[in-house]
This record gives structure tokens, C-alpha cells and sequence, in this order.
């Protein structure tokens, strides 16, 4: 198995830490979900846990942590746009000039806009657990995320977290919550953390977030979405349904050809952590089938 | 070039399919003279196409799977054979039409091949056939992949909606075109050799006296439909009660209109209620037939999914 390491690039003048892999194979690019100072879980490169190995014993792979999340800066108010740029820097501050990328809730919709700037390096996307990119119509208030213990970040709150995201508790290992706890204290989350309190979120990254969305939707109805699509979700999702799931496939499949909608049993909104194998096996055949180049023959 | 012109050209380049499927070999199966394709080693997958004897107007054949059979046995046993009433296999024994029959026949063919337990593959009529051999037998079964099977699913089918009354003479090169093509989702995908191979199995003698059995002397209406609502009513309340304990794989065409992928998604459920390693998957721009149109990522789910549960 290439063993994991952490490699440290310049992105808008700040250095940032990749999670990646040796190999010379066009790699899997990780992007992983979650708003700082506002999800109530700490999101970062180590949300992916064992499911990484997995993928680093077949692919070449890169996980980012995006601004605001582990060690990497981010300015305090944050934009969907904003992410996107960073993404394309970033990539190309790695040298990566072709890559599937994977990404999870937010990081989907990220996935997405970087689909349309730069089709030529995202060669096919996996959308997972993707509800910051499914339409919501005037859905009713959905309550999962509603009284987390206070105070936020804290091991038991965190904890908490992944209990209400979650299908089964044992992925909820110690390895993810000192991870998590670790990266609550970093000063980039800290610092947003801070901003949000002031409004950010609401008055920056929402509307940001419905632009983004709002734009996703057009490119849909128009020429559609430029490279191969697999949506994957869980069956027992807290924050997206299945309705939605299928909504936002139907999106895709209108005009991309190679879209494929996948349902993993038993699990909530972290598929990866909850049923790694599956996860792999699901992104895996994508891929090999999209994205020959990533994967030995 | 759009993926889904390369994917036809693939297919195309491919050339003559019938190439793909290895020499057909016999096997006497308690009586009944079975036509089967095997090929490669490693893990068996055993095939079971849709349809069903007697029909006038499509049959199918192992050819169906001839997309598929070469990919994969080069990392797996793959094994396709006829049922029984189809293809080259002989009409079922004392005109017992039933799909019950179907599914002893599949039974007995897999134990007598000798195989250790296989991971089955089943469309359409097909698929309910493969959950019904698992669920009967379940020694011979590791896995079960069912595609596009409104036969099994719940709820309603909308074959008859789609295909009823083709515009063209019954059992007509043209009639067997219009079929295959309103099943597609892309007519592109009904090849010159897609219909030859239809066209042979229904000019067989015994296919046509299954079609005057089950047509002429009304054994579809009496007993085949029957017996299959009766064994439908019991096999999914099988699986309601959790009998089947394999892992299940559900593979949809979106664009299918005669087992919408509504049919298909009522069906993940039923199995996922019972059964943790179940899987949903979905192609886009396929309709009945996602294995013959796109055959690669179609392939690809399958050996993944097979080498998961190896």
C-alpha cells in the first residue's frame, strides 16, 4: 500500500498541508465538506479516515484541508467562488493537471464549479452526501443539527455530531475525535469561527452558496455538466432524503451521459467512514471506467 | 467526441459478438438438453437473461450477454446458459410452462455444473429467477445482482403500456426491431446481430412450439401468469421476512419505461431492509438493457461489486 504523507504547498500566499500518496498515476482529489465555525463537527483531510488507505493501495491520491479548516488561513468571510479559486490554485500549485475528484457535501458543489472552470484538469466527479448541492425547494426545517451540546468543538459536542449524522456510532473512533478536537483549536478555525459569530456565514457564505447553486442549476438546464457524474448517497441520510438525492441526479442525468446514482445501505452522511469497502468499490468502478489513467490496468 | 458516440463505436469494434461468447457446450440437466457458454476461472458468475418461452415477438438468448461474457471472464468464471424453453435448451417437460419450472431448471443446472457457490446475475424475468434460485437454494448462492427487474419488484410493471400491439407483422425482422428499440433508450444499441440472434432462437422449431403452446392453446393466460402472480405474492414476502441473506446488488436503467426506475428503487428497499450489503445503482441514458448499453461501467459495478464479496 503507498503509504500516506503529508506535503505542504503555497495557495494564495499561505501554505497549506496535503494528505497524498507516491504514485505517477493522474490522482483522486479529496475535498471534503463542512463550514468552519459553523458545522458543528470539524471537517478537514482526516474525515476521510481508513477509506484513504483503500483508495492509496489503487490510485494516486491528494486530500485537501480548504481554508479555515486544520492549518490552512482563510480570509473571514467565505465564499463558494472564493473555495473554487482556491481549489484551481491549489491544484495547480500540486501540479496536478488531470484528476477525479471527490467530494463530500459542500465539497461536491465545489467539485461542481470547478467542473465548469476547468473541465480540461476534472476529468469526472463523485458527489457524496452532496445536500449543500441538492435542491431544497421550501423544505421544512430539518431538526438534525438543531441543540448541539455547548460549549461547540468540544470532544463531546463533536461527538455528538456524528452521533446525529450517523447511521452506526463505530466509526466515532478516537483517532476521528482527536483529529477533530485538534482542528477546532487551529487558528484558521478559530479566527472564522470568530467571524461567524459576527454574521459572516449568514451575510457572506449563504448567499454565496445559493449563487453557486443558482448557477449549477442553469448550467443543468443549458449545456450541462461537462464531465462524467456519479452521485452516491446513504440510505439513512438525517440531512438529505432520498428525494432529494434523486433530484439532484435528475439534474445531472438530464445532459451528461455518464451519470450514475448510487445508494449505500445502512449508512447516514459520511458513506466513507461508515462503509469504507463499499465506498471504494462504488468510486473505484467509476472511475476505472471514466478515468482510466487514475488506476493500473 | 461525446462519451456516448465512443461507447457505440466500442461497441461496434467489437465486431461480431457471437465471437464473443465461446463454443456452446451441452449439459443434460435431469432430462432437459441445456445450452451453456462458460469461460475463464476465479470466482463464478452464473447469467440468467430475461423473458420467457413462447413469446412471438422477442427471445431471448445467452447472446444477450455477449458484451459482458468476454470482459469479465478474464478475472472471473463466467457461465451463460440457456433456460429452459429458450434459446437452443429443450421446451420444459410435461409442458409444464411455468416459471417455476424456470427456476428448478436454473437450480439443477448450476448443481449439476459443479460450481462452488456462484454470484448470480439476473435481468429482467431473469431476476426475479436468480432471487428465487438464492432463495430456494441458497447453498449455491454468494451474491445476487438483479437489473431492471420489474418482474420482482413491487409494485407495477408497464411492459404491457410500452410493447403491447407493434405495429408490424408478429415475429417480423421489423417487429423484433421495434420491440428491442422501445426497450432501449437509444435504438442506436439494437444492432443488425442484436436482432439475427432474436430472429434464430424464434425460427427454432421447438421455440415455435413453445409460442403455439403458450399462445395457441392459451398456457400463457391459464397457467404460466397464474403461477407466476401465486410464487410472486410468496417470494416477496420471502424477502420482506429476510430469507434471501446474500449480499444484493440492484442495477436500473433510468430510462427504462416498461420497469421505471421507481420499480427499481421499491426494490432496493424491500431487499435493504433486511439485508445490510445491499446496493443501489443507477446508469443514465440506459433503459431495460444497461448491460448491452453501456457495457464497460456496467462490467465494472459487477466486478467490483464480485470481488468485494468474493
Amino acid at each position: 500500500m503507498a503509504k500516506l504523507s503529508k506535503k505542504t504547498v503555497t495557495v494564495k500566499g499561505a501554505p497549506t498541508a496535503l494528505l497524498c500518496n507516491e504514485s505517477n498515476r493522474d490522482p483522486l482529489v479529496f475535498v471534503h465538506g463542512g463550514h468552519p465555525g459553523s458545522t458543528p463537527y470539524c471537517s478537514g483531510s482526516h474525515i476521510w479516515g481508513p477509506a484513504l488507505d483503500l483508495f492509496s493501495a489503487t490510485h494516486g491520491i491528494v486530500a485537501v484541508e480548504l481554508p479555515g479548516h486544520g492549518g490552512t488561513l482563510a480570509p473571514s468571510a467565505l465564499s463558494v467562488d472564493f473555495y473554487a479559486e482556491w481549489m484551481e490554485e491549489c491544484l495547480a500549485a500540486s501540479q496536478v493537471r488531470s484528476c477525479f475528484i471527490v467530494g463530500h457535501d459542500f465539497g461536491g458543489l465545489i467539485a461542481l464549479g470547478l467542473a465548469s472552470r476547468i473541465p480540461s484538469v476534472v476529468k469526472g466527479i463523485s458527489l457524496v452526501s452532496s445536500v449543500a448541492a441538492a435542491p431544497t425547494g421550501d423544505g421544512a426545517e430539518n431538526l438534525t443539527l438543531a441543540y448541539p451540546p455547548v460549549p461547540l468543538w468540544t470532544r463531546n459536542s463533536q461527538h455528538w455530531a456524528f452521533e446525529q449524522l450517523s447511521y452506526s456510532h463505530e466509526h466515532i473512533t478516537d483517532e476521528l475525535l482527536d483529529a477533530c478536537v485538534s482542528a477546532a483549536h487551529q487558528p484558521p478555525h478559530l479566527k472564522v469561527a470568530a467571524a461567524v459569530r459576527e454574521g459572516s456565514f449568514q451575510n457572506e457564505f449563504i448567499p454565496s452558496l445559493m449563487k453557486a447553486k443558482a448557477r449549477f442549476y442553469e448550467l443543468c438546464r443549458g449545456t450541462g455538466i461537462p464531465v462524467p457524474v456519479q452521485v452516491i448517497w446513504g440510505s439513512h441520510d438525517r440531512l438529505g432524503s432520498l428525494d432529494q438525492a434523486l433530484w439532484l441526479y435528475r439534474l445531472i442525468a438530464s445532459r451528461q451521459t455518464a451519470a450514475h446514482f448510487h445508494l449505500i445501505n445502512r449508512v447516514g452522511s459520511f458513506p466513507f467512514r461508515e462503509d469504507p469497502q463499499s465506498f471504494h468499490q462504488i468510486v473505484d468502478s467509476f472511475c476505472q471506467a471514466v478515468f482510466p489513467h487514475s488506476s493500473p490496468a | 467526441m461525446p462519451a456516448r458516440e465512443r461507447e457505440l463505436l466500442e461497441i461496434d469494434a467489437m465486431g461480431d459478438h457471437r465471437k464473443a461468447l465461446p463454443d456452446g457446450e451441452w449439459l443434460d440437466v435431469n432430462g432437459t438438453r441445456t445450452r451453456y457458454y462458460d469461460r475463464g476461472s476465479g470466482e463464478p458468475i452464473v447469467f440468467i437473461y430475461g423473458g420467457n418461452f413462447g413469446m412471438g415477438d422477442s427471445a431471448s438468448s445467452a447472446y444477450t450477454w455477449c458484451l459482458n461474457f468476454g470482459p469479465l471472464s478474464k478475472d472471473f468464471r463466467v457461465v451463460a446458459f440457456d433456460k429452459v424453453g429458450q434459446g437452443f435448451t429443450d421446451n420444459p417437460p410435461g409442458d409444464d410452462y411455468t416459471m417455476r419450472a424456470v427456476v428448478r431448471h436454473a437450480r439443477e443446472f448450476i448443481r449439476a455444473l459443479k460450481l462452488q457457490p456462484v454470484h448470480l446475475v439476473g435481468h429482467s424475468r431473469g431476476g426475479y429467477a436468480a432471487i428465487r434460485v438464492a432463495l430456494e437454494d441458497h447453498d449455491i448462492v454468494k451474491s445476487v445482482t438483479v437489473v431492471n427487474s420489474g418482474t420482482l419488484s413491487p409494485g407495477v410493471g408497464t411492459n404491457e403500456v410500452i410493447l403491447s400491439r407493434p405495429p408490424f407483422p408478429r415475429g417480423s425482422r421489423e417487429c423484433v426491431r421495434w420491440v428491442y428499440e422501445n426497450y432501449s433508450f437509444s435504438p442506436k444499441v439494437v444492432t443488425e446481430e442484436w436482432v439475427d440472434a432474436v430472429m434464430e432462437t424464434l425460427a427454432l422449431p421447438k421455440y415455435q412450439e413453445s409460442v403455439r403452446k403458450m399462445d395457441g392453446e392459451k398456457l400463457a393466460t391459464k397457467l404460466f401468469l397464474p403461477e407466476l402472480a401465486r410464487e410472486k405474492r410468496e417470494t416477496l414476502q420471502w424477502l420482506a421476512e429476510g430469507r434471501l441473506q446474500r449480499p444484493v446488488q440492484v442495477i436500473w436503467g433510468f430510462n427504462d419505461r416498461t420497469a421505471v426506475i421507481e420499480r427499481g428503487i421499491e426494490l432496493f428497499q424491500l431487499v435493504a431492509a433486511q439485508e445490510r450489503r445491499a446496493q443501489l445503482h443507477v446508469i443514465n441514458q440506459s433503459g431495460h438493457f444497461p448491460f448491452r448499453e453501456h457495457p464497460e461501467r456496467f462490467n465494472r459495478l459487477l466486478a467490483g461489486f464480485i470481488a468485494t464479496h468474493a
